[in-house]
């Protein structure tokens, strides 16, 4: 076969909501009495493709300060204002802007809808819907680094991001957030085990259910260890052993992470997540995500392979020192 | 006519070569691997080859490596070699190419540079790999660079797009998981020796098991545009017991941003 995909990859643009429009799809209530089936196994079954876009941000936007919940009214206006923001396809932003929407809406998977209880934000706790305040020691840490990615933004691979080095997509995690595209995730259970296979970046976590301890914590990892064990019909994976430099929001190499998956209807996973760092983070922070079950398969990945974007950054600022 | 033994003789001595033969006849048996809850050959576990197929398919000497530095810590170890008949059959172009492709390896081998390492040579790297079986998908995740494949069950159709990794369709032959592998991209090698194909590759895997905690891996490949005739390669693979046996992160791509990347540094001063 001749056809080839062409990774490219997306500059860091700043889109503060990647969920998208109107009302979300209802979720229909499941009826009290529906259960997961089970695998061969045994285990309440939650493989397939599921997918988790939604316009919904992960923090709670200030005009919406108190509000946990946004009536109807509210979160049709706030849909359409965000599809209009974010929309990549406008011609009217001028030269500068027109460029920055080249990875225009041909690439996006933004969802169109809030979550379907039209919660303000996706954190759920704490009430305020925000980010707790990072400690003293985390604020100094992730100011210096955000300090020196901007002096070295084109010295070397390290001034760009992760996920610009096909390191790791903070979207893809753990934990996992709505990114702006490749937001599909497999899910596979053979005896003993669970996978959770992300489309991006071709990552899966193989994770053991058998309730032995976390890897030695000599043993670090951009995914970190995960382990998992069933809670009633939930799945429970619980991660540690991070690589510090793997900062989600802040967090550092003490972050502990526990996932909740429940299946709560044929079509939806609730997914949840709950950061616990206490040398990041003042106090623990859970978010909550709708998954939804998707037809689509789960394709391949390869960021690293097709990175001309490193090259080319890097080439450019080399080049554009020669002329000065 | 001879005299007639006593049957209750004959039956004793009867017994006796009975009891004899059964350990040969149980030999014969084909061996019957465990099964998964819906009845299938369990093929669940960390695997992981013990050879060097990854340096040469071929039979090779021993030799030093490519870097000084290395010193012994880098040179290839000898193999018995695992191509059925001994050599790839390239065809006289592909001969010509695979031979630029030998001398030049240290620049042009894709694991050098950490890219995904194609079929069939995740299964033979270094590195141990895991499969977790299900009934309509097998997973297959590869430490190397956290490489990883969906083997459909039910019959996928043809691959929609060229990758790395490949488009897999299995099913089961008897004992066998059968891997029908197409879509290649043509930018993965087979091995360090520069042995390649080019996106008409396709690969039919066999997986077998053969004892506790053995696997038979057969790979069939075939591509015109490369080789004269398909040709098969085939080695044990052997279960990982350790207790913690686990599949840990190995993300390459950060190792070899100085090799890639490392010319396009700013240099000090300027």
């Amino acid at each position: 076969m001749r056809l080839t995909v062409f990774v490219v990859l997306l500059a860091p643009i700043g889109l503060a909501g990647q969920g998208l429009p109107v009302v979300a799809k209802p979720a229909i209530a499941a009826p009290k009495s529906w259960a997961p089936a089970r695998t061969a196994d045994g285990q309440p079954d939650l493989q397939g493709v599921w997918t988790n876009p939604t316009l919904t941000p992960l923090e709670r936007p200030p005009e919406f300060a108190g509000k946990e919940f946004l009536t109807e009214q509210e979160a049709a206006d706030y849909v359409k204002r965000l599809l209009q923001q974010v929309n990549s396809d406008r011609r009217d932003g001028g030269t500068q802007v027109d460029v920055n929407r080249s990875y225009n809406e041909f690439w996006r998977d933004r969802g169109n809808a809030l979550v379907a209880d039209r919660r303000s934000s996706l954190i759920v706790d704490p009430p305020d819907g925000k980010i707790p305040q990072l400690t003293p020691e985390a604020q100094k840490r992730v100011e210096e680094s955000r300090k020196w990615m901007q002096e070295h933004a084109t010295d070397g691979p390290e001034g760009r991001s992760l996920a610009e080095r096909c390191i790791s997509w903070t979207t893809a995690g753990p934990p996992m957030l709505p990114g702006p595209y490749n937001n599909d995730t497999q899910i596979v259970q053979g005896p003993g085990y669970v996978v959770i296979l992300n489309e991006m970046i071709h990552d899966a976590r193989v994770i053991s259910l058998d309730g032995g301890p976390h890897a030695d914590q000599n043993i670090r990892a951009w995914k970190g260890d995960s382990r998992g064990h069933w809670d009633g019909n939930t799945l429970v994976v619980d991660t540690t052993n991070f690589i510090g430099e793997y900062s989600f929001r802040g967090s550092d190499a003490n972050m502990h992470l526990t996932e909740r998956f429940t299946r709560v209807s044929p079509d939806m996973i609730q997914y949840e997540f709950t950061v616990d760092d206490p040398t990041a983070f003042t106090k623990p922070w859970t978010a909550r995500i709708p998954f939804n079950k998707t037809t689509e398969r789960v394709y391949e990945y390869a960021c690293h392979e097709g990175n001309y974007a490193m090259t080319d950054i890097l080439a450019g600022a080399r080049a554009a020192e020669k002329k000065k | 006519m001879p005299k007639q033994f006593p049957s209750s003789l004959l039956n004793a001595i009867a017994a006796v070569l009975f009891v004899a033969a059964m350990p040969a006849v149980a030999q014969n048996q084909p061996y019957k691997a465990p099964r998964t809850a819906d009845g299938k050959p369990n093929l669940n576990g960390i695997w992981q080859a013990m050879n060097t197929a990854n340096w040469d398919l071929e039979g090779h000497s021993a030799q030093a490596g490519q870097v000084v530095a290395l010193g012994a810590t880098g040179a290839e170890p000898p193999g018995i070699g695992v191509v059925e008949g001994g050599e790839i059959p390239y065809l006289p172009a592909a001969a010509q190419k695979k031979k630029e492709n030998y001398a030049n390896r240290l620049k042009l081998d894709p694991e050098v540079k950490c890219y995904l390492p194609g079929v069939p040579r995740a299964t033979y790297m270094p590195y141990p790999f895991q499969i977790v079986q299900t009934g309509k998908v097998i997973l297959i995740s590869y430490e190397y660079d956290g490489a990883v494949r969906t083997i459909y069950m039910d019959n996928p159709g043809p691959a929609p797009v060229d990758s790395w990794m490949g488009w897999s369709a299995g099913h089961w032959d008897g004992d066998t998981l059968v891997v029908d592998v197409t879509g290649f991209n043509d930018t993965s090698w087979f091995d360090r020796a520069g042995d390649f194909h080019s996106d008409m590759l396709h690969v039919v895997e066999r997986y077998t098991p053969v004892s506790a905690g053995v696997l038979n891996y057969e790979a069939t490949i075939e591509d015109p545009q490369v080789f004269s005739r398909p040709w098969k390669i085939s080695m044990p693979l052997y279960k990982h017991l350790e207790k913690n046996a686990q599949l840990l992160e190995f993300k390459c791509v950060e190792f070899v941003e100085e090799l890639l990347y490392g010319h396009l540094r700013k240099q000090p001063g300027k």
